[in-house]
């Protein structure tokens, strides 16, 4: 969260390595959160059902909204990111900048963590289709490589492209789970509520 | 110093996942689904015969025993599987139907919308007050009983329903019939709402793993026959109170 492109610049090699060592840890616990979710998910039978959020006319349809929010906000994720990295032309960062990237990461995450119990409790790890099977093994992903991606941005002295790289890996993790239910679900029944 | 956020952020989030968790598995025993279906029991009631109390999420499954719950039924409110049953309605958004009867531990299934989408499911009712039927095409129905009605989910040709449907009697209900036409064991399926519409689909090659569905010709309901391609197709009912279908 405190991600400022200006102090990850180029280090000296010998920082740089021992920068991406400290990759290790975060990344087998992302691993290790990717893991519990996909076995939890195949051993727990699923329910059918969960709790309830009020106001819409399915499960399906609560989900592909709250889906669909994470993955605006993760849009936001990415501008902003590309806005403090310097990389819009003509654009400086505002100061707020920062605030909107972790404000916005913030929302998207507890957007999503409802959809995923909702996921893994009501329905479970499922391969019936290409679709089901990706969606499954890609929302296991998105919450290690979230995971990931909270463990290593306290840490300083990282490789400046791994932030980039795990940030982009989250995002490109939400998109192919959004395409994969929500956008599927808007098609197939309609945008409804 | 702001090291510690991104770890709060986690933290929040899987405490709001346990949260979640938690109050997912204090909902799931009570016999009334506390879980999005219960959003639909509105809808679903507005379906059944005039005069039903939809069953509120709070209520417990026992005072009001709703009009459309079948005479010959042993209880109206079940606290796990009945014994013999027999549900029917449309899924929510009214895009397809779906029946569902019970006999001693066996039940059978039928989701149908009158075209491509269909199949024939089965499962064996398991305590715990939940059932999980699976059918061909990787079909799968997961079936929570309420008061006079069952709510769940069905998955049919890569296609999701949710629906809350109520008891039926006979006419209503669901029907079946086979018969080898050209070498082709072919199988039909219709569910009769109480309303007397019907909607049906009939597998062309029942006996393959993935069978493909069409529009099955109409159920005459009085005599239980229907005609196809030149060829009389003798219905039967599928029941859970006289056992035949299963």
């Amino acid at each position: 969260m405190t991600a400022q492109p200006g102090m990850s610049a180029p280090l000296p090699p010998e920082r740089a390595a021992s920068g991406a060592a400290k990759l290790v840890v975060p990344s087998l616990i992302g691993a290790l959160v990717a893991l519990t979710l996909g076995i939890y998910g195949r051993l727990h039978s699923p329910t059918g059902i969960a709790i309830n959020i009020a106001g819409f006319s399915s499960p399906g349809s609560v989900k592909s909204w709250l889906a669909t929010g994470a993955t605006v906000l993760a849009l936001v994720q990415v501008a902003s990111a590309l806005v403090m990295y310097g990389k819009v032309p003509r654009v400086s960062a505002p100061s707020w900048i920062g605030g909107l990237h972790r404000w916005s990461g913030r929302f998207a995450f507890l957007l999503a963590v409802p959809v995923a119990i909702h996921c893994l409790y009501a329905l479970g790890f499922q391969h019936y289709s290409t679709r089901v099977l990706i969606h499954s093994v890609f929302g296991c992903l998105f919450f290690g490589a979230f995971t990931v991606k909270m463990l290593i941005l306290p840490k300083r002295g990282l490789p400046g492209w791994v932030l980039p790289v795990v940030g982009a890996l989250v995002f490109t993790a939400l998109v192919v789970i959004w395409f994969t239910s929500a956008y599927w679900f808007f098609s197939t029944f309609g945008i409804k509520r | 110093m702001k090291r510690n956020t991104p770890l709060i952020t986690l933290l929040t989030g899987a405490a709001l996942g346990v949260v979640l968790l938690i109050a997912s598995m204090l909902s799931t025993p009570s016999k009334t689904p506390a879980g999005y279906t219960a959003t639909a029991s509105p809808t679903a009631a507005s379906v059944a015969p005039a005069t039903t109390a939809p069953a509120s999420t709070a209520a417990p499954p026992s005072a009001t025993a709703p009009s459309s719950a079948p005479p010959t039924s042993t209880a109206t409110a079940y606290a796990s599987a009945p014994a013999q049953a027999n549900y029917a309605g449309k899924v929510q958004g009214g895009g397809a139907s779906v029946a569902i009867s019970i006999h001693g531990s066996q039940a059978i299934a039928y989701v149908c919308n009158g075209s491509t989408v269909e199949a024939w499911l089965k499962g064996t009712t398991a305590s715990g007050g939940k059932l999980v039927m699976t059918g061909k095409n990787h079909a799968r129905l997961t079936v929570a009983y309420g008061s006079g009605q069952v709510t769940g989910d069905v998955v049919a040709h890569d296609t999701h329903y949710s629906f809350a449907v109520h008891a039926v009697n006979k006419p209503s209900g669901l029907y079946e019939a086979t018969a080898v036409v050209r070498g082709a064991t072919i199988k039909a399926g219709w569910i009769v709402l109480p309303d007397g519409t019907q909607v049906g689909s009939l597998e062309s090659d029942a006996n393959s793993s993935a069978p493909s569905a069409t529009a099955a010709p109409e159920l005459d309901v009085a005599t239980g026959t229907a005609v196809f391609d030149g060829v009389v197709l003798h219905a039967i009912p599928v029941s859970g109170f006289t056992g035949s279908g299963f």
